[in-house]
């Protein structure tokens, strides 16, 4: 037996249809996954960062990470000179506002360091938590 | 003393031959040819080649000589072929050798690599259409991954008489890239497709490389289960090779152990050959529609590739459909040789290989997907 007839008596067409269906769809989840492995690689190396943001540290809690590692402080500048480096920064945006907004606007000037730098800022209670999650520079603003 | 002469004179090979095993001695010198002096897939068609010289030196039937008889040596060689051991441990090899790095960085390349499997199952169509048994039909379709290890085991599980055709239409269908796949990519594709650069890929962590292989062995092979001997393998090579612990063991993989497979595998198969066995009508029919599947498959991925696209805002560069064939690395060259004719500023290796790498996995599955079928 040859020709069409013999693709239908041996069920080809369904062979045919369900094993590509199989085989694409497969892969397509293959893909998803593997195109999601670094994301949550990230999330995962970024846990600690998540959870304190669950948790929502009260600020005596921000206050006991004074003794921070000795390295960040050898590296940084003194809490003036950041204080003048991020008030310009601060002045471009509302009275208060969110740390990530903060975040956001130090990487666009190429601040360096910027999470070692607003953690410091925050430690010598220039940044001030609201409670809210929202903060607000301790010095008035324009001064 | 004249009849021990004429006796042993009868039992010589130049008196037992006829014009097969001729025909096929030409075969095989063509094969070693092409490895040596084209050099075109050297490590497959030489060893191959010889075996089809060696297989078609006429015997005395009888004697346990021929690897198709019981107890022979070349018999016991070829076990690991009907058992679809060498495949296994070739795929060992082939995953303690492969960076996956590129696959990862740009995962949608795989979908090209899904597109490319489709060749499989239009072969699987046309096979039926000609009137083999579907077993055969779905031997015959795997050529379409241009895979040969895959075909091989394949055929081995479902169709054992047909594992020497079929394995010489694979690897020369491989071999033969650089002469079928080029005019496809330029029927199929504009110059200024052809001219789309990729964008340079992200840089993969040591992490991800490492997760990838347990990723993709769980979801392959739940998927597939059939399809364990090979991908549990691949993944497992690659997981050594990742890892970086065990790297004795990875660098023996990707050397001795591969290199050993391959010669065994290919020389038994080239010996698989005899003239009586492989000169039939149904052999020219498989070779017709190896090259059937191997066309369409890479038609299919370039088809693809322009499919997505109409869809995609970064386009991507068709004729790295045609690296979704499984021919490791022979079509992701090719497609890089193409794209560096038409711009030498562009760089398209690594980005066929993740292609490539897409389509070991995808017609691994295919072959496990098809043995199912027939479980």
């Amino acid at each position: 037996m040859i020709g069409i007839e013999n693709i239908t008596n041996h069920n080809g067409w369904a062979m045919a249809a369900v094993g590509a269906t199989i085989v694409f769809s497969g892969l397509v989840v293959l893909s998803f996954v593997i195109s999601q492995i670094h994301k949550l690689l990230k999330l995962w190396e970024d846990r600690e960062k998540l959870i304190d943001r669950f948790k929502k540290k009260a600020p005596p809690a921000v206050a006991e990470k004074v003794d921070a590692p000795a390295y960040s402080e050898r590296h940084l500048p003194s809490v003036d000179e950041l204080t003048g480096a991020y008030k310009p920064l601060v002045d471009q945006l509302e009275e208060s506002f969110k740390i990530s907004q903060l975040f956001e606007i130090a990487n666009k000037n190429d601040m360096p360091h910027p999470h070692l730098s607003i953690q410091r800022l925050q430690e010598a209670d220039i940044l001030v938590a609201q409670g809210d999650g929202t903060f607000t520079w301790n010095q008035p603003k324009g001064k | 003393m004249f009849d021990l002469f004429f006796q042993f004179l009868t039992n010589t090979g130049y008196y037992l031959a006829d014009y097969r095993h001729y025909i096929m001695i030409v075969v095989g010198s063509t094969f070693l040819y092409l490895g040596t002096a084209k050099k075109y897939e050297p490590l497959l068609l030489v060893p191959i080649g010889f075996g089809i010289l060696v297989g078609n030196i006429p015997f005395f039937k009888g004697f346990g000589i021929g690897i198709y008889e019981a107890n022979s040596v070349l018999h016991y060689l070829y076990f690991g072929v009907t058992t679809g051991v060498y495949p296994s441990i070739v795929f060992l090899g082939l995953g303690a050798m492969t960076d996956f790095s590129s696959l990862l960085a740009q995962p949608k390349l795989m979908l090209l690599g899904a597109a490319a499997q489709m060749g499989i199952y239009f072969t699987l169509l046309g096979a039926l259409f000609f009137g083999f048994a579907p077993r055969e039909a779905a031997s015959i379709a795997i050529i379409g991954g241009a895979d040969g290890p895959t075909s091989i085991f394949l055929t081995a599980k479902l169709a054992p008489h047909l594992i020497g055709p079929i394995a010489i239409a694979a690897y020369s269908y491989m071999a033969l890239i650089p002469v079928i796949q080029p005019p496809i990519m330029r029927l199929l594709t504009t110059r200024k497709e052809r001219l789309i650069k990729m964008p340079p890929a992200r840089k993969v962590s040591k992490k991800e490389l490492m997760i990838f292989p347990v990723a993709g062995v769980l979801l392959c092979c739940f998927l597939a289960p059939t399809a364990l001997p090979l991908l549990g393998m691949l993944f497992l090579g690659n997981f050594l090779k990742e890892c970086g612990v065990v790297n004795r063991l990875a660098n023996t993989a990707q050397s001795a152990i591969v290199d050993t497979a391959t010669i065994f595998l290919g020389f038994t198969v080239g010996c698989s050959t005899q003239a009586d066995v492989f000169l039939t009508p149904k052999s020219l029919g498989i070779f017709f529609l190896g090259a059937v599947a191997f066309s369409i498959a890479t038609a299919s991925g370039l088809i693809f590739a322009k499919i997505m696209n109409l869809f995609l805002k970064d386009k991507i560069n068709p004729l790295l459909g045609a690296a979704g064939v499984s021919a490791v690395p022979g079509s992701a060259r090719e497609v890089h040789l193409m794209g560096l004719k038409e711009d030498p500023t562009n760089f398209l290796l690594m980005h066929g290989m993740a292609c490539n790498s897409s389509g070991v996995i995808g017609s691994a599955i295919c072959a496990g997907i098809l043995w199912s079928f027939f479980v």
